[in-house]
Order: structure tokens, then C-alpha cells, then sequence
């Protein structure tokens, strides 16, 4: 379906177990910060992502030693984070789910959903805003 | 669902690896001690069924949505 390098979940993502195997597509303009995952394995389901220093710039996600073990990765440099953004109606109150970042090894493309600390992080941050949605 | 009693420092075994403790129980709180392989995740279940929600709510936006979300992209930062 594409040339896409693939992204390779092995534990899928948290309540989609099943979806472990995705490619990234830019989404939008050229310069767009956004981009679809879209799952290879399960048709239509896709998600919006970001890289999240583009919205939150004090946003540095710590990977425990069992994920980062997992993901083989030992530097910053060798990992892509990503957020999902789920769109709000209004599209102001859209959300990043800082709690449950994407992280990808850049040399091995193997990825997991990473669950940080709830007291930290919430699932609901808004992009435009600083304040937290509700849920 | 399997029930068992257990006091404080007593443990139960889940699988050959997981090892369960009970470290001490106050009024309604109990701390649990949870030694397993590291490729085992733990987490609280409220964490992981939020996470779940979320990534339901965020599932395959629809198209209409994300055009119109188009016009509100920040710039990039230089």
C-alpha cells in the first residue's frame, strides 16, 4: 500500500493490542508539524501525531529503564517522540496525550506506547491553550 | 476470580515469575510489592484504562476535522 518505512509496535498501542504495525505520513502543508500513523494491519485506524516540543517545549518525557531497555535506545538522539492529538469539536479545545507518549528507536523502528507517571502527565493537554480539558 | 487471603509479607505467584507482595495493609490502603521480568508492564489499571480511552477518542479523526485543524498549526519554531 506504501513504500513507507514501517514502525513495528510489538505490544500494539494501550486498548489496541492488535495494532502493531504502522507507517508515519506527513499530514498537511509542507511545513506541517502533524502527521498520520496509520495502522497497516487494521484498515482506517489512524491517528494524529506531533512532535511534542512543537506545542509543549518543556515537555522532556523520562523513559524508565525497563521501556528503555525494551526499545534498546540509550540516547535522546536515537529516539523519535511523538503525541497523539485527538481533535476536539471545537477544534480549540484539541488535546495531546502527554501521559502516553509514542516512542520510536530511529535505528531499529521498533516503538512502544510509553505510560509515564499520572501525577505528572495527563492524557488531556490542550494544544491552544494552557489549560487542561476535562475529561 | 480467584480470591486469596494473604497478610502483610506474604505473597502470591502469578506464572513462574511474577511474585506478588502483600508489604502492609493500613485501614483501606494496601501497599503491594510486585517483583516481575522486565518485559512484564505494570501498571495501575485507572492509568492503563485512561490510556485506553484516549487512544479510543483519538482513533482515526475524521478528515473534516483535520482540514479545518489545518488552519490553526502554529509555525514551526526556527
Amino acid at each position: 500500500m506504501t513504500d513507507l518505512p514501517e514502525l513495528e509496535f510489538a505490544d500494539g498501542l494501550v486498548g489496541f493490542p492488535e495494532a502493531r504495525r504502522f507507517v508515519l505520513v506527513q499530514w498537511g502543508d509542507q511545513d506541517s508539524p502533524f502527521s498520520l500513523l496509520r495502522c497497516v494491519e487494521l484498515e482506517g485506524l489512524e491517528f494524529l501525531v506531533v512532535p511534542p516540543q512543537v506545542f509543549f517545549p518543556d515537555y522532556h518525557p523520562e523513559l524508565d529503564d525497563a521501556a528503555a531497555d525494551d526499545l534498546a535506545v540509550t540516547s535522546a538522539d536515537d529516539a523519535l517522540v511523538l503525541v497523539i492529538v485527538t481533535v476536539g469539536e471545537p477544534l480549540e479545545e484539541s488535546t495531546a496525550n502527554l501521559l502516553g507518549p509514542l516512542v520510536v528507536n530511529l535505528h531499529t523502528r521498533k516503538g512502544i506506547q510509553a505510560v509515564l507517571a499520572p501525577d505528572r502527565y495527563r492524557t488531556r493537554e490542550r494544544l491552544f491553550g494552557t489549560a487542561a480539558v476535562r475529561g | 476470580m480467584l480470591v486469596l487471603t494473604r497478610r502483610a509479607n506474604q505473597s502470591i505467584m502469578i506464572g513462574n515469575d511474577v511474585v506478588v507482595t502483600v508489604l502492609d495493609v493500613k485501614g483501606d490502603q494496601v501497599r503491594i510489592g510486585i517483583r516481575a521480568p522486565r518485559s512484564v508492564a505494570v501498571h495501575r489499571e485507572e492509568v492503563f484504562a485512561e490510556l485506553a480511552r484516549e487512544n479510543q477518542a483519538a482513533a482515526s479523526p475524521p478528515g473534516e476535522a483535520l482540514s479545518r485543524l489545518r488552519g490553526m498549526v502554529p509555525p514551526r519554531p526556527t
